[in-house]
Formats: C-alpha cells, sequence, structure tokens
C-alpha cells in the first residue's frame, strides 16, 4: 500500500478502483463456484462432456504429434533426410514410397555435381546425397544353375588332381542331382504343353532336352565332362524358366554418403559397397521375405506371429493357411537336394522328428505338419538339421544379381550388380517401406536409367573403332547398308548429344534408332570381359558426381529451419539456373506423409463433432440453469447490477466449468498418455512398424497439447454461453417481483 | 422537507398481445424523507406496478416520476439500474436472497456493487446492520438454513447496507405469519424512526397498515380517495404531518 498523503489521490484511487473490481470478480468467481455446486446435476453433465472432449484432444494430438515425430524419424531416417531436392521440370511431384500410380515421372538432374556444390554453398545444410529411386526385375541362377555351377567345381577340383576319397562320390551325388533337375524341366515342359498348343513348343530345344535325357549323355559325360557341362550350361538350364525372378525396389546412390547421412544403416551380412565400386545392398526384409526359401520364411512368420500377437495355430485362418502351403510345396526343398544330401536329410529327420518312414516327401510332410504343440519343436529341426542342406536364399553375397529395366528411351537394358551385403535400418527393421528398400551405386542406377557414363561411351568408341564402324548421318547411313529406307525399328546410329559439355553423357537420341550397346559389347564377344571389367572398376569421387541424380536428400545442421532453407533453395536455384525444387520430408514422402495430414483431419472432425454435440448440450443445460435463476437474476438486477455484471457472472461461470473440467480432462488425456507411454502401443502391421519407426510407439505428452485441449474446451464452454446469456441478459429487475405461488 | 419520490399524473399501461392492460392511471403522489408509507389494495389494483415505477425497475407510459430529483424516464437503463443502487433498497415478498451466498455475503452484496467501500468498512457496515436486526450470530448461515422471519429480516439488512434514501417494500410480510409478520413491520420503523430512512411498502393486511405513518389506498390502478380507518391520506399529497418526525 502506497503510505501517499489522502491529498494525492490519484495512484491511490486508482488502485483502490483495481482492487474493487478484483473483489467484484472474485464475488463473481464465488457466485459462479456456489452456482455450479448448488446445481451439481447439471455441473456434472456438463462437465462431464468437457472433460471428455478435453481427454480426446490430450490423447488425439499426443498420439498423432508422436506418430508424426516417429514417422518422421522413420521418414528421415530412411530415406527423405530432412528435405528433398528435385527438378522442377519434373512432371510429377516427388513420391519416395511412389505415389498412386507407381514411381513419379521426376525429370533428372544431369549434372548432379553442380547441384551438390550449389547446396552445399548454404549455410544451413550438411549433407547432400544424390538419389534415384526405380522398381526392375532382378534375377538370380535357378536351382539348375546353381547345381551346374557346383558341378563344375567338383569337376574341376577332380581334374585338378584333387586326392580328397570323398570326390567321387560327391561327383556321383552332384551327377545324379542335374540329371534328375533335367527330368523335372522336362516334365514341366510336358504339363505346360499339354495346356498349350503343340506349335508353341520349340523343337530344337526339345531335341536338346532329349539328348540331356538320353542315358548315352551321362554314360559318357566324363568323356569330356567341360563340354558336356557347356551343353547343360548353355543349352538346358535357360530352359529351367523357374530360376529366381525378383522385383527389387532400389535407390541408386553414392553408398558411402548414403551410409554416413542416413546413420541408421547397418549392415547386417557381408560387406558396405567398397568406395567407388558398383554393387547392390540388399535389405534386410526383402531379403527374408523375397530371397528366402518359402517355407522357410513362413515357419519364421509363424513363430514370429505366435511370440510377438500371441495368436495360436488352432485359432489363426492366416497361420493355418501358411502351415498348408508349406506343405503344398515340399517339391521346392526335395529339388534343392541331391542324392546324397537326400539321404543325410532322410537320416537326420527319421532320428529328430522321431520316424521310420523313409520316403523324403513324406518326412518332410510330418516335418511342416504343425500344431501349437509341436512348432516350437518342428522349427528347431528344420533350422538344425534340414536348413544346413539348402541354399535358404535364392540370392547369396557375393553372387551376381541380374537387374532388368526398361530405361527412359524405352528399351530393356539389364546390369549385373554384385550383392554385397545385407542391411537394415535401426529401429525399422520389420518395416516393408524401409525393408524393402536396397541401395545401388549410382553407377549402375544411371546404367539402368538409360544414361551413358563416360567410360561406357568410351567402350563403344573403342568397339565401332574395332568393327570399322564410322560415324554416319542416318540418311547416308540408310544408303550405305542397304541403298533402301530400312525398316522401322532398324539400328540407327548413337550420336553424341549437340552442345553436350565435354564427354560427360550421352544420350540415346532416338527410339527409333536404339542400340543397345550392351548387346553389341556382348556380340563383339567382350561381355564377359566387359562385365569382368566393370565389376572392379573403381570410380572416382568425379565420375560418381558428374552425373545423373533424379533427386537429392539434402540433411540440416538445424531441421527447425527447413521452411527457410527451403526458400533458400529455390532462390539458390533462380540464381544459378538450376530447376531446384525443394519439399520437406513430409511432401516427399508422397501419400506416406500425407498420412499425418489426413489423421489429423480426421481427429479435427471427430473433435469438431464432439463439441458440436458438446456445445448444443452445454448450452441447453445453461438455458434451463438461466431460466430457472430468473428471479435470482432479476433480485440483482433490482438491487442495482448492471446487465453487463450479469453477463460477466455467466461467462465467468462457463469459464469455470470450461476451466475446471477442461483441466481435469487435460490432466487425465495426460495421465493416459503417460500411461501408453509406459505400456508403448504395439506395431502389429509392418506399416504401423514404419508409422512408429520402431516395434511399439511410446507417444509422449507436449505442454502444446494440454494447452490446445484447455484452449478449446475454454472456446467451446465460452461459446455455449452465449445464448443463455444473452437470455439472462434480458431478464428485468422486474422478475425479482414476480410472487412464488 | 423536501420530496424524495414525486409522481405526476403517472400511467402504466402493460402490453398483453393486442390488449392494453392499464395497470396504473393518472396518479399523483409524493414520498418525502422520512415516511413510513403503505400502499394498500385488493391484488391486481396496481400496488406492484406503482413500487416498480418509483423503484426505477419501470418507467411510466404517461406522467413523471421523480426520484431523488431525477426524471426516471428520461433516464438510460444504465442510468436507472445505478440509481436503484445508490438510492433504492428493495424488500421483496419472497425475500429473494442470493441462495449461494451466506447471510453476511447477501448483505455485503449492494455494497460489492457500488464499488466504493473498503472491505473494513463493508464489514462494519454489514455487521452493524445483522445486529440491528438481530442476525449477528447468524453470519456464515444459507438463507436455507434461516426462518421465514430471518430472512426477510436479512433483507430488509440488505436493503439498508448501502444507506439508500428510500426503501421500497413489495409485500414484505405476506410470506410470513402474523406475529413475524409484524415484528419485520416493527423492525422497519424503528429503522425508519432511527435511521430516517424513507419506507414505502405495499400490503393488503389491515393489521400492517396500522403501523404506517400514512397510507396510499390503490383500486383499479387509481388512488382512492376514500378515507380509511386509519389515518385519512390525501390525495395530493400522503404524507401525515400528525406523524412524528424522525429524530436525527
Amino acid at each position: 500500500m502506497s503510505p501517499a498523503a489522502p491529498s494525492a489521490p490519484g495512484p491511490d484511487s486508482r488502485l483502490a478502483g483495481l482492487r474493487r473490481r478484483a473483489e467484484l470478480l472474485l464475488l463473481l468467481v464465488r457466485l459462479a463456484l456456489r452456482n455450479l455446486l448448488a446445481s451439481r446435476l447439471k455441473t456434472l453433465i456438463v462437465g462431464g462432456i468437457i472433460l471428455f472432449g478435453a481427454v480426446i484432444v490430450v490423447v488425439g494430438t499426443a498420439l498423432l504429434d508422436s506418430i508424426d515425430q516417429s514417422m518422421r524419424r522413420s521418414i528421415v531416417g530412411s530415406l527423405a533426410g530432412d528435405l528433398q531436392v528435385y527438378s522442377s521440370a519434373s512432371k510429377d511431384e516427388l513420391a519416395l514410397y511412389g505415389g498412386m500410380t507407381g514411381d513419379p515421372d521426376l525429370a533428372p538432374f544431369p549434372d548432379y555435381s553442380q547441384v551438390k556444390q550449389a547446396l552445399q554453398t548454404l549455410p544451413n545444410v550438411r549433407a547432400v546425397v544424390p538419389m534415384g529411386i526405380a522398381e526392375a526385375a532382378a534375377s538370380a541362377g535357378n536351382v539348375l544353375d546353381r547345381a551346374l555351377e557346383r558341378l563344375r567345381d567338383t569337376v574341376r577340383r577332380q581334374q585338378a588332381g584333387d586326392p580328397d576319397p570323398e570326390l567321387p562320390r560327391r561327383l556321383a551325388a552332384e551327377l545324379a542331382h542335374v540329371r534328375r533337375i533335367v527330368e523335372l524341366v522336362q516334365a514341366d515342359q510336358q504339363e505346360t504343353a499339354a495346356l498349350q498348343q503343340e506349335s508353341t513348343q520349340d523343337a530344337a530345344a526339345q531335341a536338346d532336352l532329349a539328348r540331356a535325357l538320353a542315358p548315352a549323355f551321362w554314360e559318357g559325360f566324363h568323356e569330356d565332362p567341360l563340354l558336356a557341362l557347356e551343353f547343360l550350361e548353355n543349352r538346358i538350364a535357360p530352359q529351367a524358366l523357374e530360376g529366381t525372378m525378383l522385383w527389387v525396389r532400389y535407390v541408386g546412390t553414392d553408398p558411402e554418403a548414403f551410409a554416413t547421412a542416413f546413420h541408421r544403416l547397418e549392415i547386417i551380412q557381408g560387406t558396405a559397397i567398397p568406395r567407388g565400386q558398383r554393387g547392390i545392398l540388399l535389405g534386410n526384409l526383402y531379403y527374408e521375405d523375397w530371397c528366402k526359401l518359402k517355407t522357410a520364411r513362413r515357419l519364421d512368420r509363424i513363430r514370429e506371429k505366435m511370440q510377438v500377437n500371441q495368436q495360436k495355430l488352432a485359432q489363426d485362418e492366416e497361420l493355418q493357411r501358411w502351415a498348408r502351403e508349406s506343405l503344398s510345396q515340399i517339391g521346392e526343398i526335395t529339388k534343392q537336394l541331391d542324392p546324397e544330401e537326400s539321404r543325410q536329410a532322410v537320416a537326420r529327420l527319421q532320428q529328430a522328428l522321431p520316424s521310420a518312414t523313409p520316403e523324403l516327401p513324406a518326412l518332410l510332410r510330418q516335418l511342416l505338419t504343425v500344431t501349437d504343440d509341436n512348432f516350437e519343436k518342428h522349427y528347431r529341426i528344420f533350422y538344425e538339421q534340414l536348413a544346413p542342406l539348402l541354399d535358404l536364399y535364392s540370392v547369396r553375397l557375393g553372387e551376381s544379381l541380374t537387374i532388368k529395366a526398361f530405361t527412359r528411351s524405352g528399351y530393356l537394358k539389364s546390369v549385373n550388380v554384385r550383392v554385397w551385403g545385407i542391411f537394415q535400418f535401426r529401429g525399422l527393421e520389420k518395416s516393408t517401406f524401409a525393408g524393402y528398400l536396397s541401395v545401388m551405386d549410382l553407377m549402375s542406377f544411371r546404367d539402368l536409367y538409360g544414361y551413358l557414363t563416360a567410360d561406357k561411351a568410351e567402350e563403344i568408341r573403342e568397339l565401332k573403332a574395332a568393327a570399322g564402324a564410322r560415324p554416319l548421318a542416318r540418311d547416308e547411313a540408310e544408303a550405305a547398308l542397304f541403298g533402301a529406307p530400312p525398316a522401322p525399328g532398324e539400328p540407327g546410329t548413337l550420336s553424341p548429344e549437340a552442345g553436350s559439355p565435354g564427354p560427360t553423357l550421352l544420350v540415346a537420341t532416338s527410339a527409333s534408332s536404339v542400340i543397345d550397346e550392351e548387346q553389341m559389347l556382348q556380340a563383339g564377344g567382350g561381355g564377359d570381359r566387359r562385365q569382368a571389367r566393370l565389376a572392379s572398376r573403381v570410380y572416382s569421387p568425379a565420375e560418381i558426381e558428374q552425373g545423373v541424380a533424379l533427386n537429392v536428400a539434402v540433411f540440416l545442421k538445424d531441421p527447425s529451419r527447413t521452411a527457410e532453407t527451403i526458400q533458400a533453395i529455390t532462390e539458390l536455384g533462380r540464381a544459378r539456373g538450376l530447376p531446384l525444387r525443394a519439399v520437406d520430408w513430409q511432401q516427399a514422402a508422397g501419400m506416406v506423409g500425407q498420412f499425418i495430414t489426413l489423421s489429423r483431419l480426421v481427429l479435427l472432425i471427430a473433435v469438431l463433432i464432439i463439441f458440436l454435440i458438446a456445445l448444443v448440450i452445454i448450452n441447453n443445460a445453461m438455458v434451463i440453469a438461466t431460466l430457472q435463476r430468473v428471479q435470482e437474476i432479476g433480485t440483482l438486477r433490482a438491487i442495482g447490477a448492471q446487465r453487463r455484471l450479469i453477463l460477466a457472472m455467466l461467462f465467468v461461470e462457463a469459464t469455470a466449468v470450461g476451466l475446471l473440467f477442461g483441466l481435469l480432462g487435460a490432466l487425465t488425456g495426460a495421465g493416459i498418455i503417460r500411461l501408453i507411454g509406459w505400456i508403448g502401443i504395439p506395431a502389429s502391421t509392418d506399416v504401423l512398424y514404419f508409422f512408429f519407426s520402431g516395434p511399439r510407439l511410446h507417444p509422449t505428452l507436449a505442454a502444446g497439447n494440454v494447452v490446445l485441449a484447455c484452449g478449446i474446451v475454454l472456446v467451446v464452454s465460452i461459446l455455449s454461453s452465449f445464448y443463455p446469456a444473452w437470455l439472462a441478459m434480458r431478464i428485468t429487475p422486474r422478475a425479482a417481483m414476480q410472487r412464488e405461488e | 422537507m423536501d420530496a424524495i419520490v414525486e409522481l405526476e399524473s403517472v400511467s402504466k399501461d402493460y402490453h398483453l398481445g393486442k390488449v392494453v392492460v392499464p395497470a396504473v392511471r393518472d396518479v399523483s403522489l409524493t414520498v418525502r424523507r422520512g415516511d413510513f408509507l403503505a400502499i394498500a389494495g385488493p391484488s391486481g389494483s396496481g400496488k406492484t406496478t406503482l413500487l416498480n415505477l418509483i423503484g426505477c425497475v419501470d418507467v411510466p407510459s404517461a406522467g413523471t416520476v421523480r426520484v431523488a430529483g431525477q426524471d426516471t424516464s428520461r433516464l438510460s437503463e444504465r442510468a436507472l439500474t445505478d440509481l436503484r443502487l445508490h438510492q433504492i433498497g428493495f424488500i421483496f415478498q419472497s425475500f429473494n436472497l442470493v441462495a449461494v451466498l451466506d447471510v453476511f455475503q447477501n448483505v455485503e452484496l449492494p455494497l460489492l456493487l457500488q464499488r466504493g467501500t473498503r472491505a473494513r468498512e463493508r464489514r462494519t457496515r454489514v455487521m452493524d446492520l445483522l445486529e440491528k436486526v438481530g442476525l449477528q450470530d447468524h453470519l456464515r448461515h444459507r438463507p436455507t438454513e434461516l426462518s421465514g422471519g430471518q430472512r426477510q429480516r436479512v433483507a430488509v439488512a440488505r436493503a439498508l447496507v448501502s444507506r439508500p434514501k428510500l426503501v421500497l417494500a413489495d409485500e414484505p410480510t405476506a410470506n410470513l405469519d402474523s406475529a413475524t409478520g409484524g415484528t419485520i413491520i416493527d423492525l422497519m420503523r424503528e429503522l425508519n424512526r432511527n435511521e430516517g430512512t424513507t419506507f414505502l411498502f405495499s400490503t393488503h393486511d389491515a393489521k400492517v397498515m396500522t403501523h404506517a405513518t400514512g397510507l396510499v389506498r390503490l383500486q383499479d390502478g387509481r388512488i382512492d380517495p376514500e378515507p380509511g380507518p386509519l389515518p385519512p391520506v390525501t390525495a395530493a399529497a400522503a404524507h401525515l404531518a400528525a406523524v412524528a418526525a424522525p429524530g436525527a
């Protein structure tokens, strides 16, 4: 209190005025609270609704925020980076995980190094990673290829004079295996032939098969094993069509830069792709789901469902279906085993199961007939006894994968890439979004994409020189070759793109004059040489960077300044004449990224509906309460309360209810989130696994969630008191005189 | 003695749908400071309307009502409210205490609304009045915990706490038994005498009327000039000089 003299009333009286105002407000609050207590039922109904709404808001927004954060971790950490830059000349918007109609059509950056250099001038940019995402068909060797490979190895050892006493037996078993497979190939073809017309059968191929199956062929094998092997490899193996065809989704990138920037990447088998070399790293989940022996994979999945989701074989139809499918694909296993291995398998299974059955298929049937009781035992027998005899994966580390894709100009291109290792993203092990992606070197990616790398252009030049090819204009070429116009689709010439800077790039400019230089190389007898050269070729950083990239992942030093940096990149592009378009991780993720936005929309609508209902109910309750208090309000008016005081009284009341129950609801919601955060929400599907960025979502609470809930609740309670307040304001002091009769 | 209320040819009509109901017709009346005046008449004779007009709760359809020197028909809604707050105290037939406030808070309410008095002074004044109405031991009681007579005492204290020039009481004893009603009227009379507060109350109880220093009889909205059994009332001036003037 100011000790000022009464002669100086200025600040003192203002202070007193303030205090009296506060006293009045206190009275209003007291009145409000007393009134709320007096009509408990109304308060409870209104409060209950508000509480419910506040809980929904807190829990909903906290969950979504947490999913948003975990998704951010997933997307940023596995593919997107903080933001993505792609060409503004692109037809489609970038969608890292594919859009409605497959991968988006992006215009390439012809020279990534320019983009990289430009982006690195921005102070907030920490790292840039070149990318190109595509899908293609891939094939690994089939069962016959592998059997022949082993056979060739054994033959070589024998010819080298290996003294191993086991060798003759090995050789015999492997020969029998190959013979058995060739029989199966013929049986397959006959089955197909029964469904097709006779004429579609290739007579030469049938003759080859017949020759390979003749006893004389096998009796004569040892006379010239290498010649016989070549015949089998070249004439028979291609007929065994069921060689594993795979679909592989890959990101072509600088593997070293990729692994450094996406630090959640860990190699779990094999090694990283050595610096500057070609190769591919397969995603672990992809490897497990698509390259593993189907029966083994199904057993793994049944086990996982039983252990993680507590499902029972006896009750779950999906598990039963998987078990049945394993039973129907016993041939998949028997075909892999040569007679020696089959014998071993029979012996092991007879002992482990145990069983007296001498037949392998019957033993396998017994092994794969699983129930809740025997599953663990059979699973162990499969992996401990049978698996060592099998090729569990159709693609092995160190092997080459042949990847075939349609290039930009529309012709089929195939590239052999060595599988260096298997990787996964920590925390995203079970997510198909992250785990089905493989990492490929940029050079191979560019080959598949359809751009010529400098060394390939060089090789073609060499080849042309060797073959006496001269550069010819198209018109002259026709004349020079045929003296007549060529039929459509006939080879024309390949010409360096006009105005192309230096030897970096060559583009096949005309779709009608396509040449597959790969075919040319192979036709020229250089195929093996070239493949070998390519596989061991080490590319310099300049070669890697001065070439095509489709999009660029950018990591920021301060991710909170993403919007600002996007702006800066756009300006940078304009200044440097580069068609740069930058989008944040969420936009870059395409539909997947929209999930959160969509969920927020759904939550918003739900909250809106809840609060609309709340509004009506609260409004109703307050109108009734106001009508019950007509005399009281009239009395207050009569003894001198202004209208605005009545208004204030009702708003204070509404605010009190809103605040009290809103806070209570927010606290309840906070408690629920804490509880859920402690227990965690299990990611029951692989999509959830990605959204949760791990096996469980542990949602956290932000102050913002609580503040938002309180805010909404307050607004709603004040809104809902407008009509009753208006009614109350119209109550005249005369109402005080009304008699209670 | 100065007039605190002056009515000149006041009429008030109510509109019930398309029907015009005349509640008060051509009433002229002067109330002077210190009066203890009763308004009598059967139900529907216009007693409440007359009190409403004097209490600035309503404005006349014709004529002028002057309260504490101000013409109510010229005042805004807010100014009327202010006039009620500072010049007039109200006592209602059904007490009209705020149910959720206790005795002390109910009495304190007008002072809080006035926003002019400090807490300490408010307390002194509230306690003083509660002592006068004999409820100093019931400060923290809620209205529902009190008898009818006690409630009306609280109402009397509330009406007087802001030291109004005029207290209007609409049938203050109608909801009480006659003995209790009598004590309330005695209390009012006592305060009238000791504090000099002017009282104007309506009643249809003949016994209550005997306490009044003047009587206005209403019949069909008009003042009935016929002298009653009690001290006569003139139509022009309702003041009875025969009654002793207040001491202070």
